[in-house]
């Protein structure tokens, strides 16, 4: 290494900082990124063939497990789509509903983000701390749907649960807590040495660039683009739920960390307005089987950023044909950007600075077993070499 | 609604030479198919004129004898245009926009490794997901590939 | 049972393997570590190189550009060693078990030695298999028996 010319380091697909099986091929100079090619793949299970050939409703249960951390978005996302060729709308309570859900994933999966991002700096304790904090959350959605993951909480229809008073009760208790907790984050993030020499001015990606690169999610709103597909394209309750699209300037991993404990604090704020607010009525709507043919187009903002799924039904009880993009595979390109220029060092947060969830991106056809040329252990040894 | 269908409307009339066909079915949605003729041309409008400056993702769709290509835009991260394009199953390629947006490459190396479309220009076209050993010529997303065939092939090793 | 025994049985290093899974369960795991269940107090720890570690725990199913992988890493663990597989995927495969490109449950490819159902399994029910595991061994080991 360093010798004038570049070598190639693998990185993956087992490796401490990702906690899914992906492939990286750095090539570097020195100490310095000077390319980059991710090849992804491992994940892969052959979704979205799978989906065409079971009916709509099982469909659901195989495009919650697409991801298991947005699993509600992935449902969400499935079920409006399905219920616009159907021409029916879920009921407003269980739109209100849908909603909340979909904030207290934010919750859950920003804060443990949070805690990924201050282990892949070494801070430990903060990690620790947010996802003990984070049971708080997790604690929630079990006692509102039954599962910690996988809520199952969307039907195509509407909502299979009803919220009960007893609930509610303990929901606003919870983030009166978790509030508090988000909020000292916010103020540590921004105050720790330790946290600021890691992130700030790393991973950074100009406003031009994120735009040109059709970044989405916290990556985009941090380099100081406000879209959100809750306020831009409203779905569910979010149309008529006051709330601020988080942006900063930064554009680097700071950043994007202070962007998501923002997010969390307004995801609070809209969990709150929603429970003053729900509506009385029904939580679903009946739904035949077959969906007359037709083509949606269904986005949600997943805690990731843009979430885009298309559908062409056939008249059937089986799609024609269902196309999911998660916002990882958007964000590829925008992190391939940043870590171009970077150092080896600032891999490991770079990488989990987009939020990677690997599972949603691959979602396709899945054969035959890669020819093992990158193994892991020589990046283990440069981890180690390179850690600070 | 309205927005949109005005929108749906100016771009009926701006590109009528190409425009097969428009509809918005409900707000901030516009489906249009157009002639792969003229497509280089549409998008850089698209693009530039109408402000679809954000590409969501690229879907490819077997359609039996040919295979659609549909390119999914926003605008301002509201409007979402859906442009579809038919290629003859037999040859189907089309000019690649990631001259336009970068961010189009992932894509479109998606949809040539699952439908076998090719984008002419796109330098890179290696499989994203599939391994370099997977057959070159099975395209796991055309119809005529049923499930248990792909497991065969799969998991021939 | 000798110093090294105790040690093993007493503070298992896991390493940790996603196959193709969601996450979930890879979530989870991590939760075990954190301190509302705090396996570290079993001497539990994740570690990130197989030659240190006792316990490979899989998570996911087993998709064909993994499989390989899987079994290296499972190569590269030193004697004694043992498999755990953590949720309904890494079981059986299911619901993507007649995917094409997966292959099954953990055991189509490696000898699994305590299987934790759930989709995903809790934190408590993840601690709860790895601790049955090493208290069968234990058992084992008492008994007289060479494994």
């Amino acid at each position: 290494m360093g010798y004038g010319s570049t070598i190639k380091v693998p990185f993956g697909p087992q490796h401490p900082a990702l906690k899914e099986p992906e492939n990286f091929l750095f090539e570097v100079d020195g100490d310095i990124v000077v390319n980059v090619t991710p090849r992804i793949g491992y994940v892969h299970r052959g979704i979205e063939k799978a989906l065409e050939l079971r009916s709509y409703i099982q469909d659901l249960y195989l495009a919650e497990r697409i991801c298991g951390i947005c699993s509600h978005a992935h449902t969400t996302c499935y079920t409006q789509g399905i219920e616009e060729l159907l021409g029916v709308e879920a009921p407003p309570r269980a739109k209100y509903i849908r909603t909340m859900i979909a904030e207290l994933e934010r919750l859950h999966s920003h804060s443990l983000w949070v805690g990924v991002a201050a282990h892949e700096v070494g801070f430990d304790t903060l990690f620790m701390y947010t996802w003990r904090d984070r049971e708080v959350v997790m604690e929630l959605l079990e006692a509102i749907s039954g599962n910690r993951v996988h809520y199952a909480m969307n039907t195509i229809g509407g909502v299979r649960r009803d919220i009960s008073a007893e609930e509610t009760a303990k929901i606003r208790s919870s983030l009166d807590f978790f509030e508090k907790r988000v909020q000292k984050y916010l103020d540590v993030i921004r105050t720790e040495e330790t946290f600021l020499k890691r992130t700030a001015g790393v991973g950074v990606l100009k406003k031009q660039d994120a735009l040109d690169l059709c970044t989405v999610g916290p990556t985009l709103r941090a380099s100081g683009v406000k879209n959100d597909v809750r306020a831009d394209d409203p779905y569910a309750a979010y149309g008529e739920i006051p709330f601020k699209v988080i942006v900063d300037d930064e554009c680097d991993v700071l950043g994007r960390t202070v962007v998501r404990c923002k997010e969390m604090l307004e995801s609070i704020n809209i969990v709150r307005y929603a429970l003053d607010k729900m509506p009385e009525g029904s939580t679903r709507v009946r739904v035949p089987m077959a969906v007359p043919p037709g083509e949606a187009v269904s986005r949600v903002e997943a805690p990731r950023g843009e979430l885009i799924h298309y559908v062409k039904s056939n008249g059937t009880t089986k799609p024609e044909r269902y196309k999911v993009r998660s916002p990882t595979l958007a964000n590829i390109p925008a992190l391939c950007k940043t870590l171009v220029g970077a150092h080896l060092a600032d891999i490991p947060i770079i990488l989990a600075g987009i939020d990677p969830c690997f599972s949603c991106m691959d979602r396709m056809v899945f054969v035959d077993v890669a020819k093992d040329r990158n193994w892991v252990w020589t990046m283990q040894q440069l981890k180690r070499n390179t850690s600070r | 609604m309205g927005q949109t269908s005005e929108v749906a409307n100016e771009l009926r009339v701006a590109l009528k030479d190409s425009m097969i066909e428009v509809k918005a079915p409900r707000e901030r949605r516009i489906f249009m198919r157009i002639k792969k003729a003229s497509f280089q041309e549409t998008v850089k409008r698209l693009i530039n004129d109408f402000g679809f400056k954000h590409l969501s993702t690229i879907t490819g769709v077997d359609l039996g004898d040919q295979i659609e290509v549909i390119y999914h835009f926003a605008r301002d991260g509201a409007i979402e245009l859906s442009v579809g394009v038919a290629l003859p199953k037999n040859m189907p390629s089309i000019p690649t926009v990631s001259g336009l947006i970068p961010a189009a490459s992932v894509y479109e190396r998606e949809v040539h490794e699952f439908l076998g479309v090719s984008f002419e220009g796109n330098p890179n076209l290696s499989p994203l997901v599939l391994p370099e050993e997977w057959p070159k010529d099975v395209y796991p997303l055309r119809k005529e590939r049923t499930f248990e065939e792909l497991r065969q092939i799969g998991t021939k090793k | 049972m000798n110093v090294f025994d105790w040690a093993r049985a007493k503070s298992p290093w896991l390493l940790h393997f996603n196959t193709g899974g969601c996450n979930g369960c890879d979530i989870e795991l991590v939760a075990a570590l954190t301190p509302k269940f705090d396996v570290e107090r079993f001497g539990i720890r994740l570690q990130g190189s197989p030659r240190h570690a006792d316990i490979l725990a899989v998570t996911g199913p087993v998709t064909l550009q993994i499989k390989d992988r899987l079994v290296r890493v499972y190569e590269q663990m030193p004697e004694p060693k043992k498999v755990i597989a953590i949720g309904t995927c890494a079981l059986s495969g299911s619901p993507f078990k007649d995917c094409y490109s997966v292959l099954g449950g953990i055991d189509t490819v490696l000898p699994v030695d305590a299987y934790v159902p759930g989709c995903p399994p809790k934190p408590e029910a993840i601690i709860d298999g790895i601790a049955g595991m090493i208290q069968r061994k234990r058992k084992r080991e008492l008994h007289g028996s060479d494994k």
